[in-house]
């Protein structure tokens, strides 16, 4: 009787292990297959690369970027359109914009003062980039940065690309 | 005769608590299989990988792109193959049940035209992206 009991309990003991191995599968399963796949970075990287290609090819800056008095304001103004970059896809990213990017001008003797400028895309966006540089938070936006040299014919420039993605609601739950 | 019916007894109930344990595990690996396979994890997989290969393409590119999981999935929804993807403004929809689907946007400006590979026509398990021309 007494060997009978014990191997009851062993019994209710699997059981309940076996339960905590399920509920365990279970919870991995679920934070691995129902959270989307965050792809803003790859996004991000993307957006850089389609505007260095935009403005530099094989190392020389694109002769658009210039014109008589020196960086071309007219181009930075259609710059989106010049490199084929649409950023008014969905209707109600007029009233929350998901994309933001900077690309600032150094030259090679004077890499701490841009010497120009574009940006395009919502500034809301740049505080979020900001309070993320200790510490990442999902939820808010990713931001990706990278920086390549070019020469003009005359002068080299360091030209640092800040692209900031935000689609938070199909990357992050 | 008393001692061989405890010992049939006592084999008995580790037989079955054997099964019980591989039944419980076999269980376990198919949630965990079919989990790779739902509709909603897929449409949302190849739908961010459409769009991302179009922003990252140049016009004159194509594309090819193995659907063969997605496909099985569709037909098993009563969807045909041909209707599972979906281009229009900037955003790429894809389908695989009557209920669901899921959307992404792409920002390169281009034209795309996207079509099921034709090429072997007994064996049609990929989409063709073909970039076009910039707007």
């Amino acid at each position: 009787m007494k060997k009978k009991g014990g191997a009851k309990i062993i019994a209710l003991y699997w059981f309940v292990i076996l339960m905590i191995v399920a509920g365990g599968i279970f919870a991995m399963v679920y934070s691995f297959y129902y959270h989307p796949y965050d792809v803003r970075e790859i996004e991000g990287k993307i957006i850089i690369n389609q505007i260095a290609d935009c403005l530099s090819n094989q190392g020389e800056l694109s002769s658009e970027l210039f014109d008589e008095e020196g960086f071309s304001a007219s181009y930075k103004n259609n710059f989106l359109s010049e490199c084929h970059i649409n950023f008014n896809v969905e209707e109600s990213w007029n009233k929350e914009p998901q994309y933001y990017f900077k690309i600032d001008f150094y030259k090679s003797e004077d890499l701490e003062n841009s010497v120009f400028n574009i940006l395009k895309g919502s500034l809301e966006l740049v505080a979020s980039c900001e309070i993320q540089e200790e510490k990442e938070y999902k939820r808010e936006v990713k931001c990706v940065e990278d920086n390549f040299f070019s020469f003009n014919g005359e002068d080299l420039y360091l030209i640092k690309i800040l692209a900031i993605i935000k689609k938070t609601e199909k990357n992050v739950k | 005769m008393k001692e061989r019916d405890r010992r049939g007894k006592i084999l008995m109930e580790n037989v079955i608590f054997i099964i019980l344990n591989v039944l419980f595990l076999a269980i376990l690996i198919l949630f965990l299989l079919r989990q790779g396979q739902g509709a909603i994890l897929l449409e949302q997989s190849y739908a961010k990988q459409i769009a991302l290969f179009i922003d990252s393409a140049k016009p004159g590119m194509t594309i090819i792109l193995d659907m063969g999981k997605a496909k099985g999935l569709a037909e098993k929804n009563g969807l045909k193959f041909e209707e599972i993807i979906i281009n229009a403004n900037n955003i790429i929809t894809v389908k695989l049940s009557e209920d669901g689907g899921y959307s992404y946007s792409y920002f390169n400006d281009v034209d795309v035209s996207i079509y099921p590979d034709n090429s072997d026509p007994e064996h049609v398990t990929s989409y063709v992206i073909k970039i076009n021309e910039y707007k």
